[in-house]
């Protein structure tokens, strides 16, 4: 049985690629529900953001490989070839080591940045949901969540949460120099949009207008970025008035293509525009960006901003990384105790019921005891008894400090007939 | 004469020590303090320079203006003082080195260039010769700050669609700030451009009998003044700017530039 985790991330693969894998919100419950349903999988999870899209599954090693690896292909969204060259496949210390680094937002695009343990929480609800969680996934779900509270308060990275958004607000900063002038369109009101808008218009912009699809969220949000909300119909009209424009809507597609944003442009007359595309697939044509004083950025462009903020944590990165390989080491011990566990119980048992059993044939032959003798002969019984264990039981429990667990308890096993039928059958 | 040469070489130098001092944080973090002695090193090369022309006008008991390699002295220490007031004013140090560098470069040419006295009527050698060449060489102080700020907006413009971050020796400006140092200083260089250009054609036909020679070279400077009028048109009546602005800015700077050489 392994813990197997399968995916790509923006290390990984690019933009491109991972834009086509991302299993959409109202998707995902039905499909961990198909993962953890395949054949070969005891448990699984699935983690899809615009960053990463990850399959954790718990099963028999060669079966679960096979079945995460077909269940990308089989979206029909990947050719082999590009998940062959793009995805990596995790095992055990490895697997529980990544989850443990993403979780503590060590693996993000940009380091620190708070977002992603939501973003797992969201993942560990929906495969509770579809019922993939179960006893090895969850336990380590929910590990993963205290690493990542430990990584947050014991160590620096999280003091300077640098995100997309504070990336997107430096750009701004570059272009608009204070953005004290400046009119920020938000297109979308899902919760990326709101985080974005929310740092740039920290900074003390002029306007801020909100615009989405369903009017009811886009005029809660205006309500509380101190903007006012605009009907979906007007977005051609508001681009030509916005300077900083945030978009992060669920659309698959693109909502400005070069062919609606040139005539933009041009009614500009040269007064830059900023798009800041955090929507996951992307909404802005990337085309868009040559146009003239058009400037478009994605998650992957704001990436080199972030990176800078990365240097200066990189001791705290350092001590982060640190806990995660202890919490690591900490968590396999503790999933490899259970694994011996069952086999000290049943030791312990099988033994003493053989030395019961044993002491009952032979005290007809002492003749009538006393209460004293009889409980002396007991105690004699359990006394050989637990010496016999002692040294069998310790190297169960060292045993879990390093790999090969498996083989000793085979071993036991087998030697003491714990499986097996006879005198003193284990009772369990 | 002696004492002038020796205060235009120590403009020289201060002018290229504030330059090197702009652009020490580039060398090494260690010499970040450096750059805050650029304008100061600049303040003082313009102090020198202007030691070094009230020498040369009270050596040559004249003003320093009748030769090519001294209206070309003047238009560079026209514009270091003109950068220094911008500077001042908006503490943009990006200044440091595209002006600085400017101002050694047409101050090394005019040592190269002959230095005969320009043919002149000596009936114009009067207030209105003074009022043309003080209109051109203010303008073209003024319009080569137009001309940095419109090269900065490119390099960032540039840095921004590359999609990492513009480098030029010093933290750049924004684009809006770049965008409005270039218009405003076109408004202040174009009139005082205008005003040269007509008082250099009432100059000229007192000189020829016609007002415009059509020679190249001052085809060359009405192209320019036609191009950067366009251009400041175009950005007070109809809020145009941007990149293109910032390039047909420099083209007009150029074609400026490549006249006063050929003055």
């Amino acid at each position: 049985m392994s813990i197997l985790l399968y995916g790509l991330n923006h290390e990984s693969a690019p933009l491109e690629l991972r834009e086509r894998l991302v299993v959409p919100e109202g998707d995902l419950v039905a499909a961990v529900g198909r993962l953890a349903g395949s054949s070969g999988v005891e448990e699984g999870l699935i983690l899809s953001t615009c960053n990463r899209t990850e399959l954790l599954v718990h099963g028999p090693t060669a079966s679960a490989e096979h079945t995460v690896k077909r269940f990308l292909l089989d979206s029909g969204r990947a050719t082999s070839e590009e998940l062959e060259r793009h995805c990596y496949l995790h095992a055990d210390r490895d697997a529980v080591r990544h989850l443990f680094r993403v979780a503590s937002s060590l693996d993000s695009m940009i380091v620190g940045e708070p977002q992603i343990l939501g973003q797992i929480k969201e993942a560990y609800a929906a495969a509770h949901a579809a019922g993939g969680l179960k006893s090895v996934l969850d336990s380590l779900l929910q590990r993963a969540f205290s690493v990542a509270k430990k990584v947050r308060t014991e160590t620096g990275i999280a003091k300077a949460p640098v995100s997309i958004a504070h990336a997107a607000a430096a750009r701004a900063h570059e272009i608009f120099g204070d953005l004290a002038h400046s009119a920020v369109l938000v297109v979308g009101a899902g919760k990326m949009a709101r985080i974005a808008a929310q740092h740039v218009a920290a900074n003390g912009v002029r306007t801020v207008r909100v615009l989405n699809r369903s009017y009811q969220r886009a005029a809660e949000l205006a309500l509380e970025l101190h903007g006012t909300s605009v009907s979906w119909d007007r977005l051609s009209e508001e681009l030509v008035r916005a300077d900083v424009v945030i978009v992060s809507t669920g659309a698959p597609h693109h909502i400005v293509t070069l062919e609606d944003a040139a005539p933009i442009a041009r009614q500009r007359r040269g007064r830059p525009l900023f798009f800041v595309d955090i929507a996951m697939p992307r909404n802005v044509d990337p085309r868009v960006n040559d146009l003239d004083n058009v400037y478009v950025y994605d998650i992957d462009d704001l990436k080199g901003v972030a990176e800078a903020g990365l240097r200066e944590r990189r001791q705290e990165a350092l001590a982060a990384e640190q806990i995660v390989e202890r919490e690591t080491t900490a968590y396999l011990d503790w999933l490899r105790s259970l694994e011996v566990t069952p086999t000290i119980v049943d030791l312990r048992s099988h033994l003493h019921a053989l030395g019961a059993a044993e002491l009952e044939r032979f005290r007809a032959r002492l003749g009538p005891l006393t209460p004293g003798q009889q409980q002396a002969l007991e105690e004699f019984e359990t006394a050989l008894m637990d010496k016999v264990l002692h040294h069998p039981i310790q190297a169960l429990k060292r045993s879990t400090a390093r790999p090969g667990a498996g083989t000793l308890i085979a071993f036991l096993r087998e030697a003491f007939g714990l499986d097996g039928r006879g005198p003193g059958t284990r009772k369990s | 004469m002696d004492a002038g040469l020796a205060c235009l070489r120590a403009a020289l130098l201060f002018y290229a020590l504030g330059f090197l001092a702009a652009i020490a944080p580039l060398l090494s973090e260690a010499r970040r303090r450096a750059a805050a002695f650029a304008p100061w090193l600049a303040a003082g090369g313009a102090a020198c320079h202007t030691v070094a022309l009230l020498a040369l006008g009270w050596s040559l008991n004249r003003c320093p203006l009748a030769t090519v390699p001294e209206i070309l002295s003047a238009l560079s220490w026209a514009s270091v003082l003109i950068y220094l007031a911008v500077w001042w004013r908006y503490r943009i140090d990006v200044l440091h080195v595209t002006i600085l560098p400017l101002a050694i470069v047409v101050l090394v040419i005019s040592k190269v260039m002959p230095g005969e006295v320009l043919p002149v009527a000596a009936s114009m050698r009067g207030p209105l010769l003074k009022l043309h060449l003080t209109a051109i060489i203010l303008g073209v102080g003024a319009l080569s700050i137009t001309f940095a700020a419109s090269l900065v907006y490119v390099i960032v413009d540039r840095g921004l669609k590359a999609k990492r971050p513009a480098r030029f020796f010093v933290p750049l400006p924004s684009l809006e700030r770049c965008d409005r140092i270039g218009r405003v200083s076109l408004l202040w260089a174009h009139p005082l451009l205008t005003f040269g250009i007509v008082t250099g054609a009432v100059i000229n036909e007192s000189l020829t009998g016609s007002p415009w020679a059509w020679q190249p070279k001052e085809t060359l400077a009405v192209l320019a003044w036609v191009l950067l009028g366009v251009v400041l048109a175009a950005r007070l009546g109809w809020g145009w700017r941007g990149r293109k602005a910032a390039l047909l800015t420099i083209l007009g700077f150029s074609m400026v530039f490549l006249r006063m050489l050929g003055i």
